[in-house]
């Protein structure tokens, strides 16, 4: 199976030139059967993927240690579990994986368009089979073949790096590779409406889903790894601002900004030039992201072993792209004018606008902090990081202005909203912002970005709420209903409008989260076994926490390749009130064959705060098992997960197949429409 | 074996490949039906936009001039993207065209009997249950539906 899926690896190189060729050359001749040749190269290049990523799998699970890539990611010792997402564990198989997973998008988005959009379709499949020919070209030419031999067979592995052993990191790097990889379907529509001059709103309207699907996944593949952080690395935080999260961030910024302009574009036809700039920007801010981990020029957590030839090969594809995109943008700007122009400073068009320059803005400074050590390096030759500080001060001011807009656009009218119309929406938002921030100052909370998070949260949950409410009002008095049907009916009428309040109010909600960390409770301890310490947490609750003992399993690295770890376990109990409420078993993991340790940190959550118990030492030569823990409580923490939660529904809502038009269609009948909205409006003037 | 294997599955994928090419088989290139009416599109956002600004009339979200100002804009706008008749347009489009029509017709009708006094004709403000100038009591919606059921029972 393994050599089968070389091999198949091997072939996918010149169908995928071959596609690219046929499908590119069958649009501009019009020659069909070019075309249905290339679309076919799809579906071939997806089985080819597959077998090779089968074969990859395949020397996993059947131990296959003369190849180099399994033999450097997996051991005897690895659960099966482990040894199947070993395929995208390292660098070399999860090229595969991201081309496997692009040659998936790229088949659905062929056999979804087989008999619609046929014009685009043509420059859509060349598009993507050229991204897809790129990819394969790194994998076989970069000195990254996941298939290349040791020349000998190793006795056993060095085994997958301790920190991926853990669940939701084998569930965060697929979900940020669908994200990334879903957005070449958009950025290949973007293309083709540019190579045919169609830049009507169609584009737009196609792509519309596969923006939010991306979206979605982007979203989910950065919570879960914040989540992956949390429980793996130890530290108590869940974002450092290292250049991979920062590489995964990015795009996500674009996308968001992408997902709110082109409603100016469908609404006003505006923002066309804007538009076509962030879907190329944020396709090429996802090669960035692979370009960052996988050219090893930055140091990172996640990044692999450097290598100048991919780097070169990712720098000279970025580089052909926006010069290509651009190029074609200048030839096709005639078209791309806008329709019309914002009318008012006061209007949901301004408020959309805002909320594109904030993310773009801080788009710009994550890049600039992420390239910060390369610039210098080729400026003074030496590399010099900005740490979170940097970040910080920069993009939480941007964040607040960000959060506070999410409650202005949806309530603001667009073209122009008059004075009163503000006051009146924005009287209870206001009131509500003002009572948090009064009960929060009365509860003695002075820290000034917490406290302006809060204030916000408060303005922006409100502002949600109060649309739900009003708007189930309306509809239940409209249409007779009762407030769940006509709840229901109001989000299936407009799921758009309607997900995207509940991605806000997740947003919201994650926000808050963030925001608790300003009220972090750490100490430390060096204990015996038997003895307790007494930590208090911002919202005032008291946890005593006592180490009752202590078991251990090889302390020392064995000569033995497969005696691949040994660990320490602490076990403590945590009292509230005198009332035992948790049992902890927080772990140090040492793995000598690979010379890394890693802490499997103990985690209390509650609905308002976490406990986190940090192993830090142990004392295992004098025999007293004395240990060395830090207790943290963190307010708010499992906040960012429910708020990420409340985010993924929304998006599905949102991408949601809509209630149909055509079922509703079905019941007007064939009435002609200039008579009707001409009658409505008519009576409505009388009424 | 695994030399057969890939030679077997070289010459499957190119069979695969070439036989659109020497059969003359094809794919659409162009589809009637498909082709997108831009105006059939404009439309649809002119209308959901209008649809809105009911729901935000009957919400209170926007009233009085705003809202006048904001229903004779996009009224336009939806009616001067019926010119030429959409004859060959997107079918999906247009029939999603008449079912906005419907529901910014069934908002008005039921703004209208909700808001506007049976008895002295006045249009009074979204959630007032008496008229401003006569003091009668205003009919729902869902009033006015369940009295036309009695009515249809009896």
């Amino acid at each position: 199976m393994t050599i089968l899926g070389e091999t198949a690896l091997w072939i996918a190189l010149p169908v995928a030139f071959w596609g690219t060729a046929v499908s590119f050359a069958g649009g501009r001749t019009g020659r069909s059967e070019l075309v249905l040749s290339g679309e076919r190269t799809a579906y071939a290049l997806t089985f080819l993927l597959l077998v090779a990523s089968l074969g990859i799998v395949a020397a996993f699970l059947g131990d296959r240690y003369d190849y180099w890539y399994v033999a450097n990611y997996s051991n005897r010792e690895l659960d099966t579990y482990f040894k199947v997402a070993g395929l995208w564990a390292g660098q070399r198989g999860s090229l595969v994986f991201w081309t496997l997973l692009l040659s998936v998008f790229t088949t659905i988005a062929v056999y979804q368009n087989r008999a619609r959009n046929r014009e685009f379709m043509p420059y859509v499949a060349g598009t993507l089979l050229a991204i897809l020919a790129f990819l394969l070209v790194v994998l076989l030419f970069a000195g990254v073949n996941p298939f290349e031999r040791l020349g000998f067979t190793p006795a056993n592995g060095r085994g997958l790096n301790p920190q991926l052993q853990n669940y939701w990191m084998t569930i965060h790097p697929p979900t940020l590779y669908l994200g990334f990889t879903a957005f070449a379907v958009p950025f290949a529509f973007a293309v083709s409406a540019l190579l045919t001059n169609r830049l009507d709103s169609r584009w737009i309207a196609v792509t519309r889903r596969w923006i939010l699907l991306s979206w979605f996944f982007l979203t989910m593949g950065i919570i879960f790894g914040m989540r992956w952080a949390y429980e793996e690395l130890g530290w108590g935080g869940y974002w450092f601002w290292d250049p991979v999260e920062n590489a995964s961030l990015l795009p996500w910024l674009t996308a968001t900004a992408f997902l709110h302009s082109i409603q100016i574009q469908q609404n006003r036809g505006m923002l066309k030039v804007w538009n076509m700039a962030l879907v190329v920007g944020t396709f090429l801010l996802t090669i960035f992201a692979t370009f960052l981990t996988r050219s090893g020029l930055i140091e990172s957590v996640h990044s692999f072993a450097e290598n100048l030839k991919i780097a070169y090969i990712f720098l000279g594809f970025m580089g052909g792209t926006a010069a290509f995109c651009a190029v074609l943008v200048v030839h096709r700007l005639p078209s791309l004018r806008s329709e019309n122009q914002i009318q008012s400073f006061l209007s949901r068009e301004s408020a959309f606008l805002f909320n594109n320059l904030m993310l773009v803005g801080i788009a710009f400074a994550v890049m600039w902090g992420t390239l910060f050590p390369l610039i210098t390096e080729g400026l003074l030759g030496q590399k010099i990081n900005v740490g979170p500080p940097f970040y910080n001060r920069v993009n939480l001011p941007m964040g607040l202005i960000l959060l506070a807009l999410m409650g202005i656009g949806p309530v603001i009218a667009w073209r122009r909203a008059s004075r009163r119309n503000l006051r009146k929406n924005f009287v209870l938002p206001c009131g509500m912002a003002a009572a948090t921030l009064a009960g929060l100052w009365l509860a003695g909370v002075r820290h000034g970005m917490a406290l302006t998070t809060f204030v916000l949260a408060a303005f922006v949950m409100t502002t949600v709420v109060v649309e739900f409410w009003k708007g189930t009002k309306a509809r239940a008095r409209i249409a007779g209903e009762g407030y769940l049907v006509a709840l229901r009916g109001l989000v299936r009428r407009n799921q758009r409008r309607w997900g995207g309040y509940v991605v806000h109010a997740g947003v919201v909600i994650l926000f808050t989260g963030l925001a608790g960390s300003a009220f972090d409770v750490v100490q430390v301890h060096e204990m015996l076994p038997g003895e307790s310490a007494t930590i208090r947490s911002a919202f005032g609750h008291e946890y005593d926490l006592t180490y009752e003992s202590l078991s251990h399993s090889r302390p020392r690295a064995s000569d033995d390749v497969r005696e691949n770890d040994w660990r320490w376990t602490a076990l403590l109990t945590v009292r509230q009130g005198g009332e035992q409420v948790a049992v902890m078993r927080p772990e140090r993991r040492f793995y000598p064959v690979m010379e890394e340790a890693s802490t499997e940190v103990g985690i209390r959550s509650t609905v308002l705060e976490d406990l986190y118990v940090i192993p830090r030492e142990v004392d295992l030569e004098s025999g007293t098992e004395r240990a060395t823990f830090e207790f943290k409580v963190l307010p708010l923490v499992p906040w960012i997960w429910s708020g990420g939660v409340i985010v993924a529904v929304g998006t599905l809502v949102g991408l949601w197949p809509a209630a149909g038009a055509q079922s509703a269609a079905r019941t007007s009948g064939g009435r002609r429409p200039a008579s009707r909205l001409a009658a409505s409006d008519a009576a409505g003037r009388a009424a | 074996m695994a030399l057969f294997g890939g030679v077997l599955l070289a010459a499957g994928i190119m069979l695969y490949l070439l036989e659109p090419v020497l059969s003359g088989r094809s794919a659409p290139l162009y589809r009637g039906g498909d082709e997108h009416d831009e105006s059939a599109a404009r439309r649809r956002v002119a209308l959901a936009a209008l649809r809105d600004l009911e729901y935000d009339r009957a919400t209170g979200k926007v009233d009085g001039e705003d809202y006048e100002r904001l229903r004779t804009e996009l009224s336009r706008e939806a009616l001067v993207q019926l010119e030429p008749e959409p004859t060959q347009g997107d079918s999906a489009v247009a029939s999603a065209s008449r079912a906005l029509e419907d529901e910014i017709a069934t908002i008005r009708r039921a703004l209208r009997e909700g808001l506007q006094c049976v008895g002295c004709r006045r249009l009074n403000d979204f959630g007032a249950k008496y008229c401003g100038g006569c003091g009668e009591r205003l009919r729902t919606a869902r009033a006015t539906r369940s009295k036309s059921r009695n009515g249809e029972r009896s």
